[in-house]
């Protein structure tokens, strides 16, 4: 008896340890590739095996994590439960008790679903809308950077504000006379020859309506409406997408949503856990990071020039595997494969097939969480690696130090007034 | 200008206007598009596909048309999706380029004996596609495949890759 309880406990130390030792950060990198030939999405293994990519494996405690957002989101998120559903024909989001677009979402729509709904897919996009939605709005400037293998061959430095007027913390904005569920504002700084170059987009909260969006050019000194689709097209020729933010970018109601899998992924994240915020105003806070530098910046790194070298940790995270479609003809993805975590309905990667079936892409999406207490919490996208495997280039957009969360932006800041005189 | 006059200019105009329509333009109208779009790999509406079958190694993996549904070839129920998937996936996809119209070395690409194999067939058993599939390009963005009995390799977008993979994962395990 005696025997077998210290060879109880031995066993039970034993996996203690075991458990211990699997919370330790790792790294996968080219000698243990095996280790993440199913934490990753395949081309992303195929550069982990040549040596181009590693990553700082660290375990996140699930609770912890969860707690990324705000008690008030989660509380929101419960009572969410069964109060919404699809619209069938554009899987637009609908209340229950009304049929039609609800007023005011917050928290997931969507806290539960059958994975076996064909709606799936469509369910978890709008959750992950709405996680995102969670800050209100704020802004960051940041740069995008063109990297081939020889180095940097191109940088452009910009900035984008943002009004979120749905699922937002503290409730919906009062005055949204156009029937608004998000707004941005977005221009180049640097270099002077795309310096003004902005542009003004308008999501409207209905289930067909299209983006608006501005593009003003200081040369002409003309604001011009282009077609909402134009999100996937390469940004100032570089290998990175308007669509690429938080590696989805456009309104649910844009895609065909369908759930195809389940898996666990490496995470790409700044820290596992929430940043500080300091008040600036009564109305704003700012964060700041630190920041990623990549191989081309960084003096003998090894690797891919583009792939970053520190700040960043990998977290792997139970996902949904989604694929998405646009039926719209003048956009120019095919089929785009995203990985939704479960939990907090963020995107990490996403593989993009061209219209001709043609893989061509892949998006790294990383992100920093910030929350003050449990009233408020917010989810910044802060890095896309965009790279192209078929021309072997690849995009760094974000890493931004410094970002804000703004709740109360003057009303008539995000107009076409604001966007013709940038540069005055 | 005379009334005289300006009937022989409407009238050289009209002349020169009809040598550019006949002569100059004539050839480019009837010019027929510099190149075709290559024909899907499945000619036929993906309703029509009544057995899909996909041969790796010694594992094979059957898919067959039931009143709802698709089974394997044990009866079982394959989850909705992947079949369906994968025949609307070769309806759409055409194939990229010719890569190599007469390989010396099939095997160089992945194909020969031993390459994985798949076939859709009618009601009927008619077959409606049968394809050699080999490895992916360097740059991943595709793969390399080619038509039962016919020797050119082809490039087939790699989303095809994605639709196998998903069908091999979604197969109905086999019974405890």
């Amino acid at each position: 008896m005696n025997l077998c309880m210290r060879l109880c406990a031995a066993v039970l130390v034993a996996g203690v340890l075991t458990a211990a030792a699997d919370e330790q950060p790792w790294t996968l990198e080219a000698s243990n590739w095996e280790k993440g030939k199913d934490l990753l999405p395949e081309p992303v293994v195929k550069r982990l095996q040549k040596g181009e990519y590693w990553f700082k494996v660290v375990s996140a405690d699930p609770s912890k994590f969860r707690h990324n957002y705000s008690q008030a989101f989660w509380d929101a998120t419960e009572k969410n439960a069964g109060r919404y559903d699809l619209d069938e024909k554009t899987c637009g989001l609908k209340d229950k008790a009304t049929d039609k677009i609800p007023d005011f979402v917050f928290g997931l729509p969507f806290p539960q679903f059958d994975k076996a709904d064909p709606k799936a897919g469509c369910k978890i996009a709008w959750n992950f809308a709405m996680a995102g939605a969670q800050g209100g709005g704020g802004g960051a400037t940041f740069t995008l950077n063109g990297v081939d293998t020889g180095g940097q061959f191109r940088r452009i430095k910009a900035f984008i504000h943002t009004r979120g007027y749905q699922g937002r913390h503290f409730g919906p904005i009062k005055e949204n006379p156009e029937g608004l569920s998000g707004e941005a504002i977005g221009g180049a700084l640097e270099p002077v020859d795309v310096e003004g170059v902005s542009t003004l987009t308008k999501r409207y909260w209905n289930w067909d309506g299209q983006d608006a969006v501005w593009a003003y050019v200081p040369s002409t000194r003309r604001a011009r409406r282009v077609n909402a689709a134009s999100r996937s097209d390469p940004v100032a020729g570089l290998d990175i997408f308007a669509d690429d933010l938080n590696c989805y970018a456009g309104k649910v109601e844009y895609y065909q949503w369908k759930l195809v899998g389940e898996q666990t992924i490496l995470a790409p994240l700044l820290q596992p856990y929430p940043f500080p915020m300091r008040s600036v105003s009564p109305t704003r806070q700012l964060i700041d990071t630190p920041y990623m530098p990549a191989g081309y910046e960084v003096p003998n790194a090894k690797g891919a020039p583009w792939w970053i070298q520190q700040n960043l940790l990998f977290v792997p995270r139970p996902v949904w595997v989604v694929e998405g479609q646009s039926s719209d003809p003048y956009y120019n993805f095919g089929k785009v494969i995203m990985y939704f975590d479960k939990e907090i309905y963020r995107i990490y990667w996403k593989q993009v097939h061209n219209r001709a079936g043609e893989y061509f892409y892949t998006a790294m999406c990383g992100y920093h969480f910030v929350k003050n207490d449990e009233t408020f919490s917010a989810v910044f996208p802060n890095l896309v690696v965009g790279v192209n495997d078929k021309t072997n280039r690849a995009a760094l957009g974000g890493r931004y130090q410094s970002s804000f969360l703004e709740q109360s932006w003057d009303p008539s800041y995000f107009s076409l007034r604001t966007l013709t005189h940038m540069t005055d | 200008m005379t009334v005289r006059g300006t009937v022989l200019l409407v009238g050289s105009l009209g002349a020169l206007a009809g040598y550019l329509w006949v002569v100059e333009l004539g050839p480019l109208r009837a010019a027929p598009p510099a190149t075709r779009e290559a024909a899907p790999l499945l000619p036929v509406p993906p309703a029509a596909v009544a057995r899909v079958e996909l041969a790796e190694g010694v594992r094979r993996t059957t898919a067959l048309r039931a009143e709802h549904g698709w089974t394997d070839a044990a009866g079982r129920a394959w989850p909705d999706g992947a079949v369906t998937d994968l025949i609307a996936a070769l309806g759409a996809l055409r194939p990229l380029t010719t890569v190599d119209a007469d390989p010396a070395t099939p095997g160089d690409y992945g194909l020969g004996p031993g390459a994985r194999r798949l076939e859709l067939a009618g009601t009927d058993g008619r077959p409606f596609l049968a394809l050699e599939l080999g490895e992916r390009n360097p740059a991943w963005t595709g793969l390399y495949a080619r038509r039962a009995g016919e020797p050119a390799v082809l490039l087939v977008g790699a989303v095809l890759g994605w639709e196998l993979e998903k069908l091999r994962r979604a197969a109905p395990a086999p019974d405890p």
